[in-house]
Order: C-alpha cells, then sequence, then structure tokens
C-alpha cells in the first residue's frame, strides 16, 4: 500500500504527495499529458526532440545540470506514444532545489537555435545507436504503419524518419511548448521523508503562479476494428530470421487490460511459461520467444515475437504460435496456472513498491489515467480476473483477421 | 557463518514483504579450464537435479513468483533469488537443490548451447559488442581468461564431463559466501541453516587459484572494419589495477571528472556541444586480480575521427588544466548525492556489501572514498591523470568506419 495526499492548484496543476520516512532521499516525478500520438504526422519524432530540449536551459536557469548536480542529484526523462515523464532523485533536504529547477522550465525555456541544432544531432544519433545500426533495430518502424492504419500510434516515439527531425524549427518548438508543457497538462508527483504540508508549500510556492494553458482538446481518430489480416516479408542482413504476430487490445484504463495481462504472461512470461516450455524447449522450433503488450493508454498491441533456429521455416514457426493461441482460446488454464501467473503479478508489484522512484513514477501516471490510488487497487485487479475471462478474450481476440504478421528474415534465407 | 564454513550476511530492512538472497561463488570463466564452461554451469544449474527436470523447477519458481537470475562474469557467478517472504521456505529449499546437486542433463545442454550460439551470432553484429570484446582482448592478451573471446564453434564444444567437474571443484561453501537482504522473517537463522548448512552441503577444501600472465597488445592504434554501419564504436583505454589499489579512490574521482556521469567533460564536449554521439563515458573496472580504465561510445561514421581527437584532448586537458572551484564543487555534490542514492535501502545495501566481500574490503573502504571525494583538490586530479591516464598510454579501437 502506498499512503498519498492529493491536490489541486489554482493553475490546474494535479499534486500527488507520498511520504515516506525511511529513505533519505526525495523524488520529484513531473508527467506531461503529450505524447507521440499528439505530433503532427509530418513532423513527427517532435516530442522526443522536445524532451532533449528541455534540458538546455529555462527563462531563469540557463545551465540546468550544474544546480542539480550541485545539490547531489541525478535525473532523466523519457518520452512514449503516450506521455512525457521527467524525474528527479536528490538528497531529500534539498527537494526545494528539484522544485525550483523543474518549475522554472514549466515557466518558459531558453529557446535557442544552436541548442536546437546540436540536439537535433544527438538525437539523429541515438536513431542511428537504436534503430538503425542495431539487428532487428527498425521492427517497430515497419510494424506500427501496419498495426495501425488510423491511429497516431503509427509512428515511433523516435520518428517516422530523420529527416522530419532534422527539418524542426524553433517557432515549431516555441508553440509546441506553450500549447503542452502548461501546468493543467501536467501531474506533478512529490515523495520522501518531508511533513505533506511542508511539501504542499513549497508546491504553492514554486508552480502556483505559473499561468494555465488554454487547454487543448484531444481528438485523435481511433483505430477500428481489423477485418482483414495484414501481412509483410523483409529481408535484412541478421543472423536469424524472426517473426512477429500482433494484435490489437484495449487501452491500458480498460478493466479488460488485466485479462489481456494475464494472457500474456501465460503466453511467455517465466520459463514454465507454453510458449517457452513448448516451442524453445519441446519442439525446438525456436531459439527465444517473447509475448508483451504495448499498454498504451488507446487501442495497444499484443505482440508474440519468436527467434527462429536455422532449419525451421517461417511458415511453420508461425504455425506453432497459432496453435499456442488457439489452445488458450479452446481450453480453460488450469486453476494452478492462473494462481501462477496472479503470484508473479503479485511479486512484481511487490518489487516495484520497493523502489522510491518507481513508487513515485506509478503514483503520477495512475494520477493520469484517472486515479492514483489505481496504484493500490492493481493487484485486486488482476485477482478478480477467471479463468473463463481469459479463455474469451483468447477466443475473440486471437482470430486471423484480427492479426498483422511480419517475417522479418534473414538475407538469402529464400522463404516467404 | 554455517557449520559447513558458508558464511552468510544478513541485511535486515525495507517497507514491503520481500526477501533477496544472493549466493556468490568465486567461480567465474577465470577459473575454467576450457571456453563456456563457467558461463555454462552457472546458467545450466536451474535445468536439472537428481529428483527435479528442468520443467519442474521452472513451475515451481514461477508459481511462486520468484525472479532467479544466474549471473558467471569473469571472476564470480553469482546466483539472485526474489520473492516474497510468505514463499520463502519452498524456494529456499528448491534453491539450494538447484545448487548443490544439478545433473546438467545432455539434452538440456543440447538446447541451451544451441539458443545461446545463435545470441552470439546476432550479438556479434553489433559493433559495441564486438568492441567490448576485442578491447579485452587488447588489453590481456588472447590465451588470458580476461582477454579470451569465445568463438561460435565454442557452443559446440562443451562437454558435461567439464560442467560437472567445475561444479565440483567450484561450487561448494568454502568457495562462496551468501548475502540475504530485505523483510527477514523471524526463523530466517534457522531456515538458512536448514537448506544451505552442513548436513547437505559439506565443505571442501578452498581452490588453489590458476596463475596468467597478461600482456597488453603493442599495436596502439587498431582498426576493425565494417563497411555498412551508421556508427563506430570507439574504445580507449587500458590496463590499470583494482579497489584495492591505495590510489583507486583518487583515480575513481578524476575518472568522474572526466566521463564518469551527464556532467562530465565528456559528455558535456562530446555530446552537449559538438552533437557527435548519444552517449559517451568513462569507466574504471575492477577485476579481483586485475583492472582497466576505458572510454567508449558510438558515434557518428561521419564524425568518428573528429569524436576521437576530442577525446585525446580532454585526456591531455585534464593532466594539464587544473579543474575550477565551480566545476570541482559541483562534481563533489554531484558524487555525494550519487553515493547516498546508492545505499538507499536493503537491495542496493546488499550490491555494495557484495562489492567489498568480493575483494575481501571492509566498510572502511566506503569512508575512505567520501574523505576522498571531500580532500581531493584540483591539482591531485591533475596529478592522477598525469600518472594513469595520459593519453600516449592508452590504446584505441574502432569499430566501424572512418
Amino acid at each position: 500500500m502506498v499512503p498519498f495526499k492529493k491536490h489541486i492548484l489554482d493553475n490546474g496543476l494535479r499534486l500527488i504527495i507520498h511520504r515516506d520516512e525511511t529513505t533519505p532521499m526525495s523524488v520529484l516525478n513531473l508527467l506531461y499529458d503529450v505524447g507521440a500520438r499528439d505530433e503532427d504526422p509530418d513532423r513527427t519524432g517532435f516530442a522526443h526532440l522536445f524532451e532533449h530540449l528541455m534540458f538546455e536551459g529555462s527563462v531563469h536557469v540557463p545551465d540546468f545540470d550544474v544546480h542539480l548536480q550541485l545539490a547531489g542529484g541525478e535525473n532523466n526523462a523519457f518520452t512514449s506514444n503516450d506521455i512525457t515523464n521527467y524525474y528527479m532523485t536528490l538528497p531529500a533536504v534539498n527537494l526545494e532545489t528539484a522544485l525550483w529547477l523543474e518549475s522554472d522550465r514549466m515557466l518558459g525555456l531558453a529557446f535557442s537555435e544552436e541548442k536546437l541544432r546540436i540536439q537535433k544531432n544527438v538525437v539523429t544519433e541515438e536513431y542511428r545507436q537504436s534503430y538503425l545500426n542495431q539487428p532487428y533495430g527498425d521492427t517497430m518502424l515497419l510494424l506500427r504503419p501496419l498495426v495501425y492504419q488510423v491511429h497516431p500510434y503509427q509512428w515511433a516515439t523516435i520518428g517516422k524518419n530523420i529527416e522530419q527531425i532534422q527539418t524542426a524549427g524553433l517557432e515549431e518548438v516555441r508553440s509546441f511548448f506553450y500549447r503542452h508543457y502548461r501546468p493543467d497538462n501536467a501531474i506533478l508527483s512529490i515523495s520522501g521523508p518531508h511533513n505533506e504540508d511542508k511539501v504542499l508549500e513549497m508546491a504553492k510556492k514554486w508552480f502556483g503562479d505559473i499561468p494555465r494553458g488554454v487547454g487543448s482538446l484531444r481528438l485523435l481518430p481511433q483505430e477500428p476494428l481489423q477485418t482483414e489480416q495484414r501481412r509483410l516479408v523483409v529481408e535484412r542482413q541478421v543472423p536469424a530470421s524472426q517473426i512477429y504476430v500482433v494484435f490489437h487490445t484495449c487501452g491500458r484504463n480498460e478493466q479488460a487490460f488485466y485479462t489481456t495481462d494475464l494472457l500474456n504472461d501465460l503466453l511467455a512470461h517465466g520459463e514454465s511459461s507454453r510458449l517457452k516450455e513448448r516451442l524453445v524447449k519441446q519442439k525446438r522450433l525456436l531459439s527465444d520467444v517473447n509475448a508483451y503488450l504495448s499498454g498504451s493508454i488507446d487501442t495497444g498491441m499484443f505482440v508474440v515475437t519468436g527467434k527462429l533456429h536455422e532449419e525451421t521455416s517461417p511458415e511453420e514457426a508461425e504455425q506453432a504460435v497459432w496453435q499456442e493461441l488457439l489452445e488458450l482460446a479452446s481450453h480453460p488454464v488450469s486453476d494452478h496456472e492462473l494462481q501462477k501467473v496472479k503470484n508473479k503479478v503479485e511479486a512484481s508489484h511487490e518489487f516495484s513498491e520497493s523502489n522510491l522512484l518507481a513508487r513515485t513514477m506509478n503514483l503520477a501516471y495512475y494520477e493520469l489515467l484517472g486515479d492514483a490510488d489505481l496504484l493500490n487497487r492493481q493487484t485486486d485487479a488482476y485477482f478478480s480476473v477467471q479463468g473463463s475471462d481469459i479463455r474469451d478474450m483468447a477466443e475473440s481476440m486471437f482470430k486471423k483477421e484480427r492479426s498483422t504478421v511480419l517475417y522479418y528474415l534473414k538475407e538469402g534465407s529464400g522463404s516467404g | 557463518m554455517l557449520d559447513n564454513g558458508l558464511k552468510v550476511y544478513l541485511l535486515e530492512g525495507g517497507n514491503e514483504e520481500i526477501v533477496k538472497i544472493e549466493l556468490v561463488f568465486f567461480a567465474g570463466s577465470f577459473y575454467q579450464s576450457a571456453p563456456l564452461v563457467a558461463f555454462s554451469a552457472a546458467n545450466l544449474l536451474r535445468t536439472g537435479t537428481a529428483n527435479r527436470t528442468s520443467a519442474e523447477i521452472n513451475n515451481i519458481l514461477d508459481y511462486y513468483g520468484t525472479y532467479f537470475h544466474a549471473d558467471a562474469q569473469k571472476d564470480i557467478a553469482s546466483f539472485s533469488v526474489f520473492v516474497l517472504q510468505k514463499h520463502l521456505e519452498p524456494v529456499l529449499g528448491l534453491f539450494q537443490e538447484i545448487i548443490r546437486e544439478p545433473v546438467f542433463n545432455e539434452d538440456e545442454m543440447g538446447v541451451f548451447l544451441k539458443n545461446q550460439k545463435q545470441q552470439y551470432l546476432i550479438n556479434n553484429q553489433r559493433v559495441q559488442y564486438i568492441a567490448r570484446t576485442y578491447f579485452n582482448e587488447l588489453l590481456f592478451g588472447q590465451h588470458h581468461p580476461y582477454g579470451y573471446r569465445v568463438e561460435a564453434d565454442s557452443f559446440d564444444a562443451v562437454s558435461r564431463t567439464d560442467l560437472l567437474q567445475f561444479h565440483r571443484d567450484f561450487y561448494h561453501p568454502l568457495n562462496a559466501f551468501c548475502i540475504v537482504s530485505g523483510k527477514l522473517p523471524a526463523n530466517i537463522r534457522d531456515m538458512l541453516r536448514i537448506s544451505l548448512g552442513g548436513d547437505h552441503w559439506p565443505a571442501k577444501e578452498k581452490n588453489q587459484p590458476p596463475s596468467y600472465l597478461a600482456s597488453s597488445a603493442s599495436e596502439k592504434k587498431v582498426m576493425v572494419q565494417r563497411p555498412h554501419v551508421l556508427q563506430s564504436a570507439i574504445r580507449i583505454g587500458r590496463r590499470l589495477f583494482n579497489r584495492t589499489h591505495p590510489d583507486y579512490h583518487r583515480l575513481m574521482i578524476t575518472n568522474s571528472l572526466l566521463g564518469g556521469y551527464f556532467g562530465s567533460r565528456l559528455m558535456q564536449n562530446i555530446r552537449q556541444d559538438k552533437g557527435y554521439t548519444y552517449g559517451i563515458g568513462s569507466n574504471l573496472v575492477s577485476l579481483l586480480r586485475d583492472g582497466y580504465f576505458f572510454i567508449g561510445s558510438e558515434v557518428g561514421v561521419d564524425v568518428c575521427q573528429k569524436a576521437i581527437d576530442e577525446v585525446y584532448r580532454e585526456l591531455k586537458k585534464l593532466r594539464c588544466i587544473p579543474a575550477t572551484e565551480s566545476e570541482l564543487a559541483a562534481m563533489k555534490a554531484y558524487l555525494s548525492g550519487d553515493y547516498l542514492r546508492s545505499f538507499d535501502g536493503p537491495f542496493a545495501q546488499s550490491q555494495r556489501y557484495k562489492e567489498l566481500l568480493a575483494f575481501r574490503l571492509d566498510v572502511s573502504h566506503f569512508e575512505g572514498f567520501l574523505k576522498e571525494l571531500k580532500d581531493i583538490s584540483a591539482h591531485q586530479i591533475m596529478q592522477t591523470a598525469e600518472k594513469y591516464l595520459h593519453e600516449d598510454s592508452m590504446i584505441e579501437l574502432v569499430v566501424g568506419r572512418k
């Protein structure tokens, strides 16, 4: 159980305060309700590029990092399709420094052509390092536009291509900031040993006067129900072929998400999971197999992926995967197996709660979903899933006409 | 200490009902007599005992929501188990069985080695993987266990006899230590005595370590061509010493200033000022019998030589120009905060303690660092850089193209 207090400041900033007297550290987490899905299709990669620029100086603080370092603090940020999240951890005695720095860059950035130019290059190198210079690196760049025909999730956070990033201009940066980086579009979550009233007072002092935004309505085209299978075959210079089978799922905030997550765990979470035990160990068709959810707020992705042994054809591998999926659709899981995945969820939840940063981040994220207290109701939500719920979900999800299949083949393997 | 000589350390703490058990053996690749034996032994322990198959073991571990991780490095092999306190007893029972009586089933070996071989072939396409492994070979020599590089064929040649022998020789209580951390149940001592104690697991004589001669490459600048890559991996560094050396703390602080955090010279110059890379840093690596320093990064091929030139410029600057008072103050403050962070909670503390135990140090090692951090002057940093980090003493490796 993670205790917390919630407040909303006059300018709309949502504030979550979590007291933990057993640690000498404090964490400040600021979540902005803007992600890659909010980008213009001709200006993708922008939310992430913008995240980089948030570290290049604000109106009163030209050098962000040195002050945080002097306070013994560490910080970082990440951008996803849904959110942009900034966090700092530092000795609790210096919490006010974190509030000063974070509030100043919400007040206004020190926009500069030179800094924009440099960070465009840094992001270009990140693009290369993570997506282009790695075997299988471009997988998501290929899969997303297939899985999402309409929704902005069709492009990855890094952007559709390097060119769109390279042509970003300072005026666009400015208007992006004033549109999305406003207190009423943000959630501030603070944890540490301080008394909650003291934290509230400090937060009001530093964030209270920042003017709220004009408010922007998010009207995104929702992804329609898929009615026909989508397939793609590509060849790359990789030492082993890989297949991907992808389905749409409900959004993160729906009750069905918990059933979907347990279904995913049954397939490939842990060495005793179905795909690992049967396709890797017993049948030896694959050298590795994985399943995961994108967990996005709008329609999500359920991804199953496996690396093929030399002698396995992609058709054989795909067939074996479908066999496992369809078995879950036709036979209910045993009580033992269901309890197993529930126990895993309980354990993961406890581990993540033992980490101050994770707790603070999660409080902000669940507040975005509607209520920070959802954090404390997660285990119960999972425990209430029945075996029949899983079977029903598998039956409705695992249909050929609802799937996207990618064969990512080793060059010259002659299959497809 | 248990009756069979196993040293066990208890670290009570945390609010959540979880326990971590870490059992560490001096059974890294340094001690093996054939390639991949240490790595395979560590990873194959869980694939079957006299009484249980791999599937049964996996099912039990997963059923109790256990996180089980085997990690074989150059010097040590460590086994970490994270489990909810309420499930500790059955998991401990299984854990000791896995550790004491693995059978290394041939079938399981076959599956494991085949999958690992494929993973190796994939890794070998990454410039950073090639740079990391080849650089160690350049530092220590291809026949030295710290420098030896695995090849694809090595995966086909691992023998069950070797694994069993290795297990007999190195997996025993006098060659290990154990740290248990988290919210511990009242009867933890009894639980540990029953599971890891002498009745099941008799002591053996301590092993005599083999000795090797390390030899660094004579070639100072090495290039491995990879014509189609978009980024090159760079490693620049040299052999030095490990954390038991009297100058270690000083060197660690000097290293931080150069490239140990975001505000460091390398990051601020080569990433933030020039935009040549997404990340660059410098590191000190402590091995039980040696140690080394390296600067590593992946940079765009079009700016590769420029990035390298900047690295040498920073190395020279480090030994010739003293840090300013404000730069020094910022770094010291940052490192103090970072140190505090690295001791936050029982699991972080268990990591710190593991480092001490592996190197046979005591807590004065940490106090020593804090004192050095407080007292060190810009002049001492320059001297340390001059003595140990001279740019002419480095070996340079580039994997990719320039």
